[in-house]
């Protein structure tokens, strides 16, 4: 990694962590619809991995996507608008905070229905493969996925096919308000692939240093035709499952441990140490950060709702034929 | 703890039923040209797994469970169903086991612990899983066996399923007939693990489950194994996984045709599909069926007397239950609606 | 031009001249091209003629996702009821991503679902499933009846920008007819009115339509003149091709071998009765299935689909030379 990665690196945790906080205010006043999830504290893992991708990488994430797109290049105004339901948004209005599209930055898109990616991104290794360049296919999920069947209908494809798919499992250890222990004896989600001869990994995903260094080195090996991979990203998720989520499930972390795990602050302190950035570096790249969400704010407030014909206009795509 | 050890009536009790499966089966196989149209839609045969059906189902106590696939007429025929009610279903009689309205995918006998298959690959795993945590709750020491072919384990529902089972200690016991096919694709062309030279009951591991490969072929290496698993669900210990592997000596099933075409039952896949005549001519020698019989009267166990009229006997049964099957009636249109609601 | 081949071979005929055409249509499913001597394999390599494990959700998730990449996959599936066990790529992924993104995707896709095969398959085997995906935005579902239909259905699914159901009849599965030569297409959404007649509009499909012909001939020779039409295409549906008919006629019998309330027959019937009341002359009749799981034993089977006899009887009710009933 070098100084410029990390700022690269800080600038983007500190935009998504802004983006995902004031999205949280906006549901309170439901300026933004519809059930909202939140990705406070996941932010190391969309950073480390997406920053590394190319637009012609394509990339899959499910409820849980706002990080994953903002990281992956979608326009930060754009994805605010999309949220509050405007034209302007990436997908017009009509996807919303789980259905998040942008194609021009290879984020193919993101689910409702949980595991619904994980065989999506198995076709988009498949095409990659195809077309015989050096892309790859990246998926995004949590450790609730992986107790569903599609998870492993795809894990035994990609394997069987040796197929260029880096599955990123995001393993916050809760799914919904349910506990990992109660939803499976395997603890490591890395082990449920084990019988697959996957390379795997487990990281600690709160250590952007970690899932950068990690994941940089599977990525290399599958733009050189290896695959899949699967790398175990252990995280928390700070907030509820979603947004007015009590969380009275589970005992919340204390603030002086949480500055001790924030993948933000822990890359700040390391980046500071390196000497990478200069003692007020960070608290510019945050406050810009800031800024840049309140605009965005702004932007999709001042933006139109989609007009109603667009309802019929997407029903089906017109015919190249 | 291992199960209780077979004595000399057990063993030829074993035999008797692999003979009586074998007889049945060629019966079926044989009714598409004594009796054309006879037998419609889709049957599947179980000759060549004899001995992993009966060595399984041996260990089998009142209260157990069984569900299966649509390779399904050996496990009644183990169990005690009446044949003629057997044949009569995959001739669709008012006398068949389910009336006329299941058909040979579809055979159930619940009086036997038999709760039925699924004619979709693997989705009668959820069903057994679903049966396990019933007995489980019901707290009377029931332990289910769950029957499913090599494929069936690329389908959601097997992951879903020992991942549940697992978690929750559930009694059951999944067996995985590894017949080296699904239809006509190799395993090694669908698996992962196969075509890495792999045992496919290192799925286990997934799950924490544990894992055990066997002959199928072997009747007593079977009831061992599938003895300890279901002792070790019935204490309360969860789940295994075994995969017997096993050979079905004829095609994956009849040929597939609409209305009018005469059905029959082609050469196996090894030979139509892959020109493998080696393949299929080394399984024949390997039948379970002769192998244990031989050994059996190797052992002092059963003469050969006693294996002839054993055979004759399993004939004469069969030779009744096709007679009983073409005679019987066709059931009444009402029957159609009859249990659309319970 | 045209040569004769059964309808399963005219479907085969229509996807290996896209593949010809078309670098990006992909097959895949499972048990085909298990050995090089499969045709498909033997023409396309073993990239994009691919046999898959027994993954329905894998299989048709992968599908979307390819199609997402710049694919036009086919996925073979035998039986539509395999479906079942993908529901969700079915109904709630593949048709969602165009209008969800907005607009800025497209994937095309098609899904070759065999259907109806109520030749001893039983309840898992033998259903009629049109009505389960016609309401579903997005997902077109077309149904050939004929094998120029089959080859010509086919080749403008796989060239349509959407995801397609196709389903096709396996009761008519060997069923020989004319096919024309090289490129040949049918437009998604455009019905057949496959026997003219001024009495009484009949609309069935694949082996009910071929019932349905059977009857009209039936009542031809009793004076009443049938007309007969094929909707070809359930989604997007060709409803003004039937009012046109009903106008003319101002009776309708819809034939189907779905279960009554399970039938697409359901909406051809809520469409005409609102856009079409006016023409009517008496109620519509909906000749179903009956409401029960397809039952094994062939005289049963017979007794819950609906056949020539029951399609000529339903007819005569509604022109009143008998009572109604279906
Ligand atoms: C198939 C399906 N079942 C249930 C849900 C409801 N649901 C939404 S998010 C979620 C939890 C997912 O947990 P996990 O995969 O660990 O992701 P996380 O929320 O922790 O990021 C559930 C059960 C769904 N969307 N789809
Ligand atoms: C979900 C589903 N997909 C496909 C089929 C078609 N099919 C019927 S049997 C079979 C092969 C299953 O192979 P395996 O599980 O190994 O069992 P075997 O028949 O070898 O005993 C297939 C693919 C089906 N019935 N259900
Ligand atoms: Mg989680
Ligand atoms: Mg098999």
């Amino acid at each position: 990694m070098t100084a410029d990665d990390a700022r690269r690196l800080l600038r983007t945790m500190w935009r998504i962590r802004h983006f995902e906080e004031r999205v949280g205010r906006l549901k309170r006043t439901d300026e933004v619809f519809g059930l909202i999830h939140l990705s406070v504290g996941q932010e190391g893992v969309a950073a480390a991995t997406c920053l590394q991708l190319r637009d012609d990488d394509a990339v899959y994430s499910g409820h849980r996507a706002h990080g994953h797109a903002l990281a992956k290049g979608a326009l930060l105004p754009r994805v605010m608008a999309e949220l509050m339901g405007r034209e302007t948004g990436v997908c017009r209005g009509m996807g919303g905070s789980m259905h998040l599209v942008d194609v021009e930055h290879g984020f193919l898109g993101a689910t409702g229905v949980v595991g619904g990616n994980i065989p999506m991104a198995l076709g988009s290794a498949l095409a990659a493969r195809r077309l015989g360049g050096d892309t790859v296919a990246v998926v995004f999920f949590g450790d609730g996925a992986v107790q569903a069947g599609h998870f492993n209908e795809t894990v035994n494809l990609a394997a069987l096919w040796g197929l260029p798919l880096i599955m990123v499992c995001e393993n916050n250890g809760f799914a919904e308000f349910t506990p990992r222990s109660a939803h499976t004896v395997v603890e490591r989600v890395s082990d449920v692939v084990s019988p697959y001869g996957i390379v795997r990994e487990t990281v600690d995903g709160n250590d952007v240093l970690a899932v950068w260094e990690r994941f940089g080195a599977f990525l290399a090996r599958a733009r050189a035709g290896e695959g899949p991979f699967l790398l175990e990203c252990l995280t928390v998720r700070l907030r509820g499952h979603y947004e007015g989520d009590p969380a009275a499930y589970r005992e919340a972390i204390a603030d002086e441990e949480w500055q001790k795990m924030d993948p933000i602050l822990r890359l700040q302190r390391h980046a500071l140490a390196q000497g990478w950035v200069d003692e007020d570096e960070p608290a510019a790249i945050e406050a810009e950060a800031a800024e840049e969400v309140e605009a965005a704010v702004a932007f999709g407030r001042e933006s139109a709702f989609p007009p109603p014909e667009l309802v019929a206009e997407l029903v089906y795509a017109g015919s190249d034929a | 703890m291992t199960p209780s050890p077979l004595d000399n009536d057990r063993l030829v009790w074993m035999y008797t039923q692999m003979v009586r499966i074998r007889e049945f089966e060629e019966r079926v196989k044989r009714t598409f040209e004594e009796h054309p149209g006879v037998i419609r839609g889709h049957t599947h045969l179980a000759d060549g797994v004899e001995a992993s059906i009966v060595g399984s189902v041996a260990n089998m106590q009142p209260g157990d469970y069984v569900l299966t696939t649509y390779r399904c007429h050996g496990y009644p025929i183990a169990l005690g169903t009446d044949t003629k009610a057997i044949m009569a279903e995959i001739y669709g009689r008012a006398t068949g086991i389910c009336k006329g309205l299941g058909g040979s995918m579809h055979l159930c006998d619940p009086s036997r612990g038999f709760l039925g298959t699924s004619g979709i690959v693997g989705q009668g795993i959820p069903h057994a899983t679903g049966a396990a945590y019933a007995a489980q709750i019901r707290g009377e020491g029931q332990v289910v066996l769950c029957f499913f072919g090599d494929g069936a384990s690329k389908q959601g529902a097997f992951h879903e399923s020992l991942n549940i089972a697992a978690l929750w200690k559930l009694p059951i016991v999944y067996v995985m007939e590894n017949n080296g096919y699904n239809v006509e694709t190799q395993t090694h062309q669908e698996d992962a693990n196969a075509a890495a030279g792999e045992d496919l009951s290192v799925k286990a591991k997934a799950y924490s489950m544990p894992g055990v490969t066997i002959d199928g072929g072997d009747p007593v290496a079977v009831y061992e194994t599938v003895g300890a698993a279901m002792e070790r669900a019935r204490r309360g210990e969860g789940p295994t996984l075994i995969e017997s592997k096993v050979y079905r000596l004829s095609a994956h099933g009849n040929l597939i045709a609409p209305p009018g075409v005469p059905l029959h039952y082609p050469e196996h896949e090894a030979i139509a599909v892959f020109g493998d005549r080696e393949q299929y001519e080394a399984a024949l020698k390997g039948d379970p069926v002769p192998q244990f019989r031989g050994r059996l009267v190797n052992d002092g166990v059963m003469t050969n007397e006693q294996a002839e009229e054993i055979l004759k006997a399993a004939r004469d049964e069969m030779q009744e239950a096709v007679t009983f099957g073409v005679e019987s009636p066709f059931p009444e249109n009402d029957e159609a609606l009859a249990y659309v609601y319970a | 031009m045209s040569h004769e081949l059964p309808y399963i071979a005219a479907i085969d005929e229509a996807i290996r001249l896209e593949m010809e055409r078309d670098e990006t249509v992909i097959y895949f499913g499972q048990n085909m091209a298990t050995t090089e001597n499969a045709p498909f394999r033997q023409q396309f390599g073993n990239d994009r003629v691919r046999v898959t494990p027994i993954s329905e959700t894998a299989e048709i998730g992968m599908a979307v996702g390819a199609a997402l990449a710049g694919y036009r996959p086919v996925v073979e599936l035998y039986m539509a009821e395999f479906m079942l066990v993908a529901m969700d790529q079915v109904v709630n992924e593949g048709p969602r991503f165009r209008a969800m993104s907005g607009g800025q995707v497209k994937v095309p896709l098609v899904l070759k679902a065999g259907w109806g095969f109520t030749a001893g398959w039983a309840g898992q085997h033998t259903g009629t499933l049109t009505n389960m995906f016609m309401g579903i935005p997005g997902l077109k579902v077309v149904s050939p009846s004929t094998a120029a239909d089959a080859k010509g259905l086919m080749a403008s699914a796989i060239r349509d920008d959407n995801p397609v159901v196709y389903f096709h009849n396996y009761l008519l599965t060997l069923d020989h007819g004319e096919v024309p030569d090289g490129e040949y297409l049918v437009p998604l959404g455009v019905a057949d009115v496959r026997r003219e007649g001024s009495d009484v509009t009949i609309v069935a499909n694949a082996h009910m339509l071929n019932q349905s012909l059977k009857a009209a001939e039936t009542l031809a020779g009793e004076g009443i003149q049938a007309e007969v039409i094929d909707p070809r295409t359930y989604a997007p549906l060709d409803v003004d091709t039937i009012l046109e008919s009903v106008g003319k006629t101002g009776r309708l019998v819809l034939v189907d071998s779905a279960p009554r309330h399970s039938a697409a027959s359901n909406v051809i019937a809520g469409e005409v009765v609102e856009r079409g009341f006016d023409l009517l002359k008496a109620p519509i009749v909906q000749v179903t299935a009956l409401d029960a799981t397809v039952p094994y034993s062939e005289p049963l089977e017979a007794y819950v689909i609906p056949d020539a006899d029951r399609v000529a009887a339903a007819v005569r009710g509604v022109l009143g030379t008998a009572p109604v009933g279906a």
